[in-house]
């Protein structure tokens, strides 16, 4: 293919308009916002890291980062099981596993603001669905789940796990399929059963995209805004308030843009570390690979 | 080894039991919006709408609005989603098929942004949209989608590497410019990684929610998970019209998604999209 210089830039022009400013300048802005004390009917003013020191020195701070790390502690690991679990049942290869997979998939093409508030629902404390249940089989005094200061962040996790779980289950499907059917064919004749099966062959060589899904739902763990935003508002008081969800209280409901930069760069430092990680370790495993 | 002969019904309970949890909460939306008021509140609750009416649609659609919402979603998602194939279909083209200096790094940093959250750079980008005077319209959810798909991008360089250079050399004999050869070979040949893209883009803007959250003030721009939660805030007691108004908004994307679920699946799965 013959072409001038800058014919391939005119091909990735609106790219790039698109790439500077919606995504690098606003990153580099938020970057020096977060040095200021900035309004937002107001002008700016330079603070230096006074954003920083005085987050660094608050409470609720804190409580807000132990909340994000939290929500991440029960995402991940109930993410990176179950949806292992769905996979390895599904690749079973038995009648109906295409409608399986299509019903455990659905969850993760829906609104989240949709499905939110059809778990609050269910989880609500009078006319709830799960309290209904609870108290007909005897348990006359249930949590009032989303309204319980210890149970909130909790519960919003466990519904987010829900909807995303379909997503990393694919992921293990095509980790599983990478596994050559020989190797189980051949334990099998040595004596295997099927839990050593699973425990010798299945866990050990799809360990590399185990990983790869931790990774994945370690960053999608920190995208929880709509899923609080439709369940409980970071509530009850701060109760179940994350990272993302404290980002965009300070910048439009208290309207302090300079403090709510500097909070979404303590957020883009934290996925950036585990992009930072994960970068290494496929490079490494590709490595080992070649 | 004999089969233990039970392993496949109790492998069959799990499933079930799984699939049960994934879509008992789709079908509680959908009895409820079913029901009159009264039968809401009932104890025991309806677990089967005893006599099912599509009143709340009509309410919703007509009286509070959804039908402009709806309106308002499809336009945004549509509009966004045909400009993600326009301009990542340009910009994989040239990444994939072109020599240009700072190729690598322009490439790079499309990848590392792919992972930042909309949350870190909402702030200077509502700044920005309110330089551009374009709060309270359309253009904040559409613009940016329309221009930056990292995603897309990827997407589409990697399917147009692994076209045969034989294709293009036959056009480039002919003396085909880049153009041409983009918009007769790669683009028609690339239908079906074209409509998975166009699946992703139009599912992520049909469920967006931060961006009309804090760019729409007006009523009558809002778009349907914003007009969910608005409601949400003032009839709060409404549920059997709030879970119409959230059938309305699920319901689509599962007729599109039962026709072509294959590529739906694969769409999204292949580019670590956020559904």
């Amino acid at each position: 293919m013959k072409y001038k210089w800058f014919v391939p830039y005119l091909f990735i022009l609106l790219a790039m308009i698109g790439l500077f400013v919606f995504r690098v300048g606003p990153l580099l802005f938020a970057g020096s916002m977060s040095f200021t004390d900035w309004s937002t009917f107001g002008s700016p003013t330079w603070v230096g890291l006074e954003n920083y020191t005085e987050f660094l020195k608050d409470s609720t701070f804190w409580k807000v980062v132990g909340q994000t790390l939290l929500f991440s502690l029960i995402f991940v690991p109930t993410i990176v099981f179950i949806s292992l679990i769905l996979a390895v049942l599904l690749n079973k290869g038995i009648r109906g596993t295409t409608v399986f997979r299509a019903i455990y998939f659905a969850p993760v093409i829906t609104s989240t603001i949709a499905v939110g508030i059809v778990w609050r629902w269910i989880f609500g404390a009078d006319i709830g669905l799960l309290n209904y249940l609870l108290r007909s089989i005897g348990i006359a005094d249930p949590p009032s789940w989303l309204s319980d200061r210890r149970l909130s962040l909790m519960v919003v996790a466990f519904v987010f796990a829900w909807k995303r779980i379909g997503y990393y289950m694919i992921i293990y499907l095509a980790g599983l399929q990478d596994i050559p059917r020989t190797l189980y064919e051949a334990a099998r004749i040595d004596g295997a059963g099927p839990f050593s099966l699973f425990r010798k062959i299945t866990v050990p060589l799809v360990t590399p995209t185990m990983f790869f899904i931790m990774i994945m739902a370690l960053v999608d763990s920190f995208k929880n805004f709509d899923i609080i935003y439709a369940m409980t508002r970071g509530g009850p008081g701060r109760a179940s308030t994350t990272l993302s969800y404290y980002i965009y209280l300070h910048a439009f409901e208290l309207f302090q843009m300079g403090q709510a930069a500097t909070l979404s760069m303590v957020l883009l430092i934290i996925v950036g570390t585990v992009s930072v990680v994960n970068f290494y370790y496929r490079s490494r495993w590709v490595h080992t690979q070649g | 080894m004999k089969r233990w002969p039970y392993a496949r019904i109790i492998l069959y309970i799990f499933l079930l039991f799984f699939a049960i949890i994934s879509i008992f909460p789709f079908y509680w939306m959908l009895n409820v919006s079913l029901l009159p008021l009264k039968a809401v509140y009932a104890d025991p609750p309806q677990f089967i709408a005893k006599n099912p009416t599509l009143h709340n649609y009509a309410e919703i659609f007509l009286k509070y609005d959804f039908l402009r919402f709806t309106a308002n979603s499809l336009f945004i998602a549509t509009t966004a989603g045909l400009g993600q194939l326009f301009t990542c279909s340009l910009a994989g083209f040239a990444f994939a098929r072109m020599r240009f200096k700072g190729k690598e790094f322009l490439f790079g940093l499309i990848l590392a942004t792919i992972m930042i959250p909309v949350e870190v750079v909402i702030i200077p980008e509502f700044l920005l949209m309110g330089k551009l005077g374009w709060i309270d319209t359309y253009l904040p959810m559409i613009i940016p989608s329309f221009l930056i798909g990292t995603t897309g991008v990827f997407l589409m360089r990697s399917f147009y590497e692994n076209i045969p250079r034989e294709l293009e050399e036959a056009a480039v004999m002919d003396g085909a410019k880049p153009f041409m050869i983009y918009w007769h070979i790669f683009l028609p040949l690339s239908r079906a990684s074209l409509s998975a893209l166009f699946i992703i883009s139009f599912l992520i803007n049909w469920n967006a929610f931060l961006r009309p959250l804090v760019y729409l003030n007006t009523k009558k721009l809002y778009t349907l998970t914003l007009g969910l939660v608005s409601f949400v805030g003032e009839f709060s007691a409404l549920w059997n019209y709030l879970l119409a108004g959230a059938v309305i908004s699920v319901i689509p994307i599962f007729i599109v998604y039962l026709i072509v679920q294959r590529q739906f699946i694969e769409g999204i799965t292949s580019t670590g999209v956020k559904g």
